[in-house]
C-alpha cells in the first residue's frame, strides 16, 4: 500500500461510466435547481407568515386590554368598594384585597409541601418517586375547573363558601408547578456541595438547609413565581369556593371577591359602568401576569448564566 | 443528582438514617410524598364521590343521552362532549399546521438572534389569564365574527355545508377559533422543542448533499422529530380540552344539540356547562351531581389525553439514546 | 529532543522513507480546489488568515496541526458550511475554475460537486441504508430508479460497503456498527459524483480496526475524488496522504494560520519551517 502513494493515478476520471453519470448528476442538480429554491422561498414565506398569525391577535389583544383598560383607572378604582351601576366612584379595592389575600395563603400552603415533596424526588430513587413525578406530571393537566369542584367537594359542600376554600384550590394548582421547579432548581446544585458539607459532620437536614436550598434560591424563586402567575389569573376554582362578594371583606372564612371574578361577572352584564371595571380589573390582572412571568424569567435566565 | 451506591454521601446517609436527627428528617420528607399522593387521590374521590348519585340515577346511558332539563330532571352528557370535541377539533385543525409551521421558521429559518426574543415573546404571550383573552374574544372577536367572517364562510364552497342558518352572538365557531389562539404558544413551544431535539449533525449532513432548507426541514427534520411533534400536538389538546372560561363566554348556553347542525349553532362544552348550572343546582342535588358526573367525564377525557402526550414523550426520550 | 520524541520522530522518518523516493512533480500537479489567501471570520473573532494552498486533483491532501488551529474552520468554508453559521469568508477558492465564493456561486451546486464527511457518522435515523446512500441524488432532483439504485450500488462499492449491505438495503441504517455507519456515510457522499471529498476527522469516533479499513478505503478512493483530510493524528497523514498542509495557532494573537505545504514525505522528512519541525516532532502537541 505504501508504494502505491506516489504513483500517479491518471488525473482525469479512470471510468468513462463514471464521467457520463456526473454530467448526468450535475445536468439534473442544475435542472432542479431553480424549482427547489423557489420552493424553499415560498415555504420560507409562508411560514413567516403563520408566525406573524401567531403574534398578530396576542399582541391585538393585549393592546386592546390595555387601551380600554387604563381608561378605567383611577385612585378610586383601587380604593373603593364597588357600587351598583349608575352610581360613580366604585372601583375593586375588595378584589385587589381578596386577589392578594387568597394567593398569598395559597403559596403559604403550596410551597413547603412542593419543597418537601421536591427533595424527597431527589434524595429518593425508586417506584414511589416515579409514582410522584408521574402525578405531578398528570396534575398539571387536570383542568382548574376540576380542582375548584374538588375544593368545593371537600370543603365547601361541608361547610360554606369561603376564602379559604378557594385558596386550597389554588395551591392544589400551583403545587405542580413549583415541585418541578424546584426539583430542577435543586438538582443544579453539584453533589460535592452536599458532600461537602455532609463531610464536615453536620445533619443531614442542616446540609440541606443552608448549602443546597440557599444555593437553590434564584431557582426556587422562578418555579414560585411562575406559579404564582399561573393561579393568580384563574378564574374557574374561584367560581366553586370563594364565589366573590360586594363588600369588603378580610375574613378568610367567608365567601371573598378576587379580580378574575369582578372581569367575569362584570364583563358579562349589560351595564356600561360595571364593564367599565371589568375592563379596569382585566389590565391590572393581565398586566401583574405578565411581571410576574417576566421577572421568572430574569431570574431563571440569572440561574443558567451562574451554573454555565 | 443520585446518591451513587458507596459515594461518601451514600455511605453518610446510611449512617446518618440510623441517627435520630438523620430519622426525623426522612420521616418529614416522607409524610409529605405521601401527603401529595393523598391529594392526587382525594381530587379523584371528592369528584367522583359528588357523581355517584347522578350515575347511580341514569346509568352508563347518562354519558350519551342528550337530555338536560331542570324540570323533568333529566340529565344527560351527549350534547356536552359534542360541543367540547367540535371546538377542540376546530382548534386542533388551526392551531397545529400553524404551529409548526411557525415552530419550524423559528427553528430553521431564523437567525438565533431574531428567534430567541420572538420565542419568548410567545411564551411570555401565552401567559395571559383565560379569563382576559375570552372578554376580549367576547368584546372584540364577536363582533367581528358576527359582522364579517361567519358570513364569508358561508361563501366559501363546500365549506359553507358547515355554517348554515343565521349566527346571533355566540357560536362553535368562535369558540373554537379563540381556543386555537389560546393553544397555539404551546403547540409553537412544544414543537420548537421536538425540531431542536433532531441533532445538528443530521442538518449538516443534508446541507453537505446540496439540499435546500425546506428540502432538509421535510425529508431530515420533521421525520427526525415525528414522534416529538406528536406529543406537542397531544399535549396542546390536552390544553384545548381543559380550557373553559374564555369558551364559556364564546359558546352560549344551549342544553341540546340543534337541528340542523352548524358550526354558528351555540354550544355548550363539559366545562362551560359546569360553570353556567352551577349556581343554580344549590336547590337540585340530582343536578348538582350531574354536573359533577360530567365532571368525572372531563376528568377521564383529560386523563387519557395527557397520559397519552406523556408517554410518547417518555417513548421519545428513549430514542435519543444512541 | 527527549527520548520519547526523538524515537517518534524517527518512527516517522522511517515510515515515509519507507514509501520509496520522492517525487518532486507532485506538486505541479493539477489542483482540484486552489485557495488564494483565505482567511475566515466569526463576527469580531478571526479564526484563520493568509491560507493559500491547493487540493491537488486526485490526491489526498492532509490537513494536520492542533486543535483549534483552524483546519476544521478551513475544509468547511471549501464547501461553504460557513454560510449557515455566520461566518465571513474572504480571499479566493476556486473549483476548477469556479469561484466557490464568487457573485453568481450556488451553493447548493457547489455543495454536490464537493461532498464532506463528518467527524461522527451521520446516516440518516428515519431512512434504510438504500435511502441514505441515495439521499443526495433525490436532492438534487433525480428520481430515476434505475440510475439511483446503480449510483447506490457503485458508491457502496466503493466505499467497500457493499458486500455487507447489498442483502440489507432497506434495513434501518442505524442498525450498522459504526465503522459500517461511516462507510455508509461515504457513499452517500460519493453516489452524487463529487469531484472533491472533503473528511473531517472521519474515524476519530471509531475503532483501532474499523479505523486501519477506512484508511484503506481512503486511499483507494483517491482514484475517483480529490480528498482533503483533516486529522489530528499525525500517523494517519503518513499512511494515508501524498500531500500535507500543516496548520498552527500564531502564538501572538491565536490566529490560525498555514504553516507550510508539501508532500508528506517532505513535511514529515525535512521539514522547511521551523515551526513544522516542533510540531513533527512532538514539541507541540
Amino acid at each position: 500500500m505504501s508504494t502505491d502513494l506516489l504513483e500517479a493515478p491518471a488525473p482525469s476520471d479512470k471510468d468513462p461510466a463514471v464521467a457520463e453519470r456526473r454530467r448526468l448528476i450535475q445536468a439534473a442538480a442544475r435542472g432542479s435547481l431553480k424549482r427547489r429554491r423557489s420552493v424553499a422561498l415560498g415555504i420560507r414565506i409562508l411560514f413567516g407568515t403563520c408566525m406573524v398569525l401567531t403574534l398578530v391577535p396576542l399582541v391585538a389583544l393585549i393592546g386592546y386590554v390595555s387601551k380600554r383598560g387604563v381608561g378605567a383607572l383611577s385612585v378610586a378604582f383601587f380604593t373603593h368598594t364597588p357600587t351598583p351601576e349608575g352610581i360613580p366612584g366604585g372601583g375593586i379595592s375588595n378584589a385587589i384585597v381578596g386577589s392578594l389575600l387568597i394567593n398569598g395563603l395559597a403559596l403559604v400552603i403550596a410551597m413547603p409541601i412542593a419543597l418537601l415533596v421536591a427533595l424527597f424526588l431527589i434524595e429518593r430513587r425508586g417506584p414511589v418517586a416515579n409514582v410522584i413525578r408521574f402525578g405531578a406530571d398528570v396534575l398539571t393537566g387536570i383542568p382548574s375547573i376540576l380542582i375548584g369542584l374538588f375544593a368545593y367537594a371537600i370543603i365547601v359542600a361541608h361547610t360554606h363558601f369561603s376564602a379559604y376554600s378557594a385558596s386550597v384550590a389554588l395551591a392544589v394548582l400551583m403545587l405542580p408547578i413549583m415541585i418541578r421547579g424546584d426539583e430542577e432548581a435543586m438538582r443544579t446544585i453539584p453533589n460535592e456541595l452536599w458532600e461537602a458539607g455532609l463531610a464536615l459532620g453536620a445533619r443531614q437536614s442542616r446540609v440541606v438547609r443552608s448549602v443546597v436550598v440557599r444555593g437553590a434560591i434564584p431557582g426556587l424563586v422562578t418555579a414560585n413565581l411562575l406559579a404564582l402567575a399561573r393561579a393568580v389569573g384563574e378564574t374557574a376554582p374561584l367560581l366553586f369556593t370563594s364565589i366573590g362578594s360586594q363588600i369588603f371583606s378580610l375574613s378568610l372564612n367567608q365567601p371573598m371577591n378576587a379580580i378574575p371574578i369582578v372581569i367575569y361577572q362584570d364583563g358579562t352584564t349589560a351595564f356600561k359602568d360595571l364593564q367599565q371595571d371589568a375592563w379596569g380589573a382585566a389590565f391590572v390582572l393581565m398586566a401583574g401576569v405578565l411581571l410576574l412571568s417576566i421577572v421568572g424569567r430574569i431570574f431563571a435566565a440569572r440561574l443558567t448564566r451562574k451554573t454555565r | 443528582m443520585e446518591i451513587k451506591e458507596g459515594s461518601p454521601r451514600h455511605l453518610l446517609a446510611q449512617r446518618r438514617s440510623s441517627r435520630s436527627s438523620g430519622r426525623g428528617y426522612a420521616v418529614v420528607l416522607w409524610t409529605a410524598a405521601i401527603f401529595f399522593v393523598v391529594i392526587l387521590a382525594a381530587i379523584i374521590e371528592g369528584i367522583v364521590s359528588q357523581s355517584t348519585r347522578a350515575f347511580g340515577h341514569f346509568g352508563f346511558g347518562f354519558l350519551w343521552s342528550t337530555a338536560f332539563n331542570t324540570v323533568t330532571n333529566q340529565y344527560g352528557a351527549g350534547p356536552f362532549i359534542l360541543g367540547t370535541v367540535v371546538i377542540t377539533v376546530i382548534a386542533m385543525l388551526i392551531a397545529v399546521p400553524i404551529g409548526l409551521a411557525t415552530a419550524s421558521f423559528l427553528t430553521e429559518m431564523c437567525p438565533r438572534r431574531i428567534a430567541t426574543p420572538l420565542g419568548v415573546g410567545i411564551d411570555l404571550i401565552a401567559a395571559v389569564p383565560s379569563i382576559v383573552v375570552g372578554l376580549w374574544g367576547l368584546y372584540v372577536m364577536q363582533p367581528v365574527f358576527l359582522r364579517d367572517v361567519e358570513p364569508f364562510m358561508q361563501k366559501i364552497p363546500v365549506v359553507k355545508l358547515l355554517f348554515k342558518g343565521v349566527a346571533e352572538g355566540p357560536s362553535l365557531f368562535l369558540a373554537g377559533f379563540v381556543l386555537s389562539i389560546m393553544i397555539l404558544p404551546t403547540m409553537v413551544a412544544l414543537s420548537r422543542t421536538a425540531l431542536a431535539g433532531v441533532g445538528n449533525l443530521d442538518r449538516e449532513a443534508a446541507f453537505a448533499l446540496g439540499a435546500t432548507p425546506w428540502q432538509v426541514i421535510r425529508k431530515v427534520v420533521v421525520p427526525g422529530a415525528n414522534s416529538g411533534i406528536l406529543a406537542a400536538a397531544t399535549l396542546a389538546l390536552g390544553r384545548a380540552v381543559g380550557e373553559t372560561i374564555a369558551v364559556t363566554l364564546l359558546i352560549g348556553n344551549v342544553t341540546r344539540i340543534t337541528h340542523p347542525f352548524s358550526l354558528l349553532n351555540p354550544g355548550a362544552t363539559l366545562g362551560s356547562i359546569i360553570v353556567l348550572n352551577f349556581g343554580e343546582s344549590g336547590q337540585l342535588p340530582l343536578l348538582k351531581s350531574a354536573l359533577f358526573a360530567l365532571a368525572v367525564v372531563l376528568l377521564v377525557i383529560t386523563f387519557i389525553v395527557n397520559v397519552g402526550g406523556r408517554l410518547i414523550v417518555r417513548k421519545n426520550r428513549l430514542f435519543r439514546l444512541p | 529532543m527527549s527520548d520519547t520524541t526523538s524515537a517518534v520522530a524517527a518512527r516517522i522518518q522511517q515510515e515515509v522513507l519507507a514509501q520509496g523516493p520522492g517525487s518532486v512533480d507532485l506538486l505541479d500537479a493539477p489542483a482540484a480546489v486552489t485557495l488564494t489567501d483565505v482567511a475566515i471570520d466569526f463576527g469580531p473573532v478571526h479564526a484563520v488568515r493568509r491560507v493559500t494552498f491547493p487540493l491537488a486533483a486526485n490526491r489526498v491532501t492532509a490537513l494536520v496541526g492542533p486543535s483549534g488551529c483552524g483546519k476544521t474552520t478551513v475544509l468547511r468554508a471549501i464547501n461553504r458550511m460557513h454560510d449557515r453559521s455566520g461566518g465571513k469568508v474572504s480571499g479566493s477558492i476556486r473549483l476548477g475554475d469556479q469561484e466557490i465564493y464568487g457573485r453568481d456561486a450556488q451553493p447548493e451546486l457547489i455543495r454536490s460537486r464537493i461532498g464532506m464527511v463528518f467527524q461522527r457518522p451521520n446516516p440518516f435515523p428515519t431512512m434504510s441504508v438504500l435511502d441514505n446512500v441515495t439521499s443526495g441524488l433525490r436532492f438534487n432532483g433525480i428520481r430515476n430508479k434505475k440510475v439511483l439504485n446503480e449510483a447506490a450500488e457503485s458508491a457502496l462499492q466503493s466505499a467497500a460497503l457493499w458486500e455487507t449491505v447489498k442483502d440489507r438495503l432497506d434495513q434501518p441504517a442505524v442498525r450498522l456498527s459504526g465503522g459500517q455507519q461511516q462507510r455508509l456515510c461515504i457513499a452517500r457522499a460519493l453516489a452524487v459524483e463529487p469531484e472533491v471529498l472533503l473528511m473531517d476527522e472521519p474515524c476519530s469516533a471509531l475503532d483501532p480496526i474499523s479505523t486501519a479499513a477506512i484508511e484503506e478505503t481512503i486511499v483507494d478512493l483517491a482514484s475517483e475524488v480529490t480528498i482533503a483530510l483533516v486529522t489530528h493524528n499525525m500517523f494517519q497523514a503518513t499512511r494515508c496522504a501524498d500531500l500535507t498542509a500543516v496548520f498552527l495557532l500564531d502564538d501572538t494573537d491565536h490566529i490560525g494560520e498555514l504553516v507550510e505545504y508539501g508532500s508528506t514525505q517532505q513535511i514529515f522528512s525535512s521539514p522547511k519551517d521551523p515551526r513544522t519541525e516542533q510540531y513533527v516532532t512532538g514539541q507541540v502537541s
